[in-house]
């Protein structure tokens, strides 16, 4: 599928916009909320960022380096790859959300949190914000970055943009319903 | 007699020369790859390194912790991006310094220019010295020489980025130390 590259980019940073602004608000929440689980096997919203922080300690340099070094100038249209527009695809939230299995060293379940998840998680989407922005001055198609599943697959840095962005919409979904939990 | 470094800081404590302070959590950037940053960062609390990838490989160029100075040199000095990433080991606490703030403050006065050209002369030994750690072959001289340096950098610093600083894997370096 081709689309504009100023688009994609332009939606992904609004989303990154809009975590930024809920996570903030959720340093009002007290540590009981953001701790709390339904059961063993669900996340509490300190868990769910947490396993965002974890991909974003992978994506964010790969990402970073990959737009330096990339010798493709920007092109009007990003054209999504096969492997890239599935990843995309499973990973946007649905109107009835679907589970996914969590590889388990991104599985933070019982790790002990506190706000500092938060903070962690904010610095992260700032420097999400940067790299965003950066990228509208490369190739998004011909520019590729590593994965964090398989050292030999690449991705174009569009579709890795929109796996990240996408993966981290689809848990803000989860932090809000494990917070409405919370106080039910 | 006072180092030269030390009178440096002093002199910008005392004219409350600092643009800002900011706090970055564990494993966040102060600078990225690709980004210009010219700013001279003082830790005033935590640690940070100093990487660059090179073929998926973290190669680690520089240390910092509490009261160090930090800055990605080459974009200080250029202006231009460059490939260093400046990460937080831990919460970390700096402040900020802009290079335009600091190089005013230094014309301003000749002591300060003196001052300054010594710190870089400082700079440029201590460069060579680590020029030496990394043609130094054999992995037991090269974490000598840089205990005896600079002891509290293994009070400071995990053990896995002393190893990649040290250019030996973690199995290596925890071996020499026991021996």
């Amino acid at each position: 599928m081709k689309q504009n590259s100023n688009h994609l980019i332009n939606q992904l940073i609004k989303l990154t916009e809009t975590f930024i602004y809920e996570v903030e608000h959720l340093k009002g929440e007290s540590l009981a909320h953001l701790n709390y689980k339904q059961d063993k096997s669900t996340w509490s919203v300190l868990e769910t960022l947490e396993h965002l922080n974890l991909y974003g300690d992978f994506y964010i340099p790969e990402i970073s380096k990959r737009i330096q070094d990339s010798t493709f100038p920007v092109k009007e249209n990003f054209k999504a790859g096969v492997l890239g527009g599935y990843f995309v695809k499973i990973l946007k939230p649905r109107e009835k959300l679907n589970t996914m299995k969590t590889l388990k060293d991104k599985n933070p379940n019982g790790s002990k949190l506190d706000t500092y998840t938060l903070d962690r998680f904010l610095n992260q989407q700032q420097d999400m914000l940067k790299l965003l922005e950066r990228s509208k001055k490369v190739d998004l198609t011909k520019t590729k970055t590593a994965i964090s599943i398989s050292k030999r697959i690449k991705l174009r840095l569009g579709d890795t943009l929109g796996v990240v962005v996408f993966h981290n919409e689809r848990h803000m979904e989860q932090v809000k319903r494990a917070l409405k939990q919370s106080k039910a | 007699m006072k180092n030269p470094f030390q009178e440096l800081i002093e002199g910008i404590e005392q004219d409350e020369l600092w643009d800002s302070k900011v706090e970055i959590a564990r494993n966040g950037y102060l600078k990225l790859a690709g980004e210009i940053d010219t700013n001279i960062y003082f830790i005033v609390e935590g640690s940070v390194r100093v990487y660059v990838l090179e073929a998926d490989e973290e190669l680690t160029i520089r240390l910092g912790y509490k009261n160090n100075i930090i800055a990605s040199i080459d974009s200080f000095v250029t202006e231009r991006p460059s490939d260093l990433f400046i990460q937080a080991i831990r919460k970390t606490q700096v402040k900020v310094l802009k290079k335009a703030s600091f190089l005013e403050w230094v014309n301003a006065s000749k002591d300060r220019m003196v001052l300054w050209r010594q710190n870089l002369e400082l700079l440029v030994v201590q460069q060579m010295e680590r020029e030496r750690d990394i043609l130094t072959s054999s992995p037991v001289e090269r974490y000598h020489r840089v205990l005896g340096r600079s002891p509290q950098l293994f009070q400071e610093i995990p053990d896995k980025y002393i190893a990649s600083y040290l250019r030996m894997s973690p199995e290596t370096l925890s071996r020499i130390k026991k021996s």
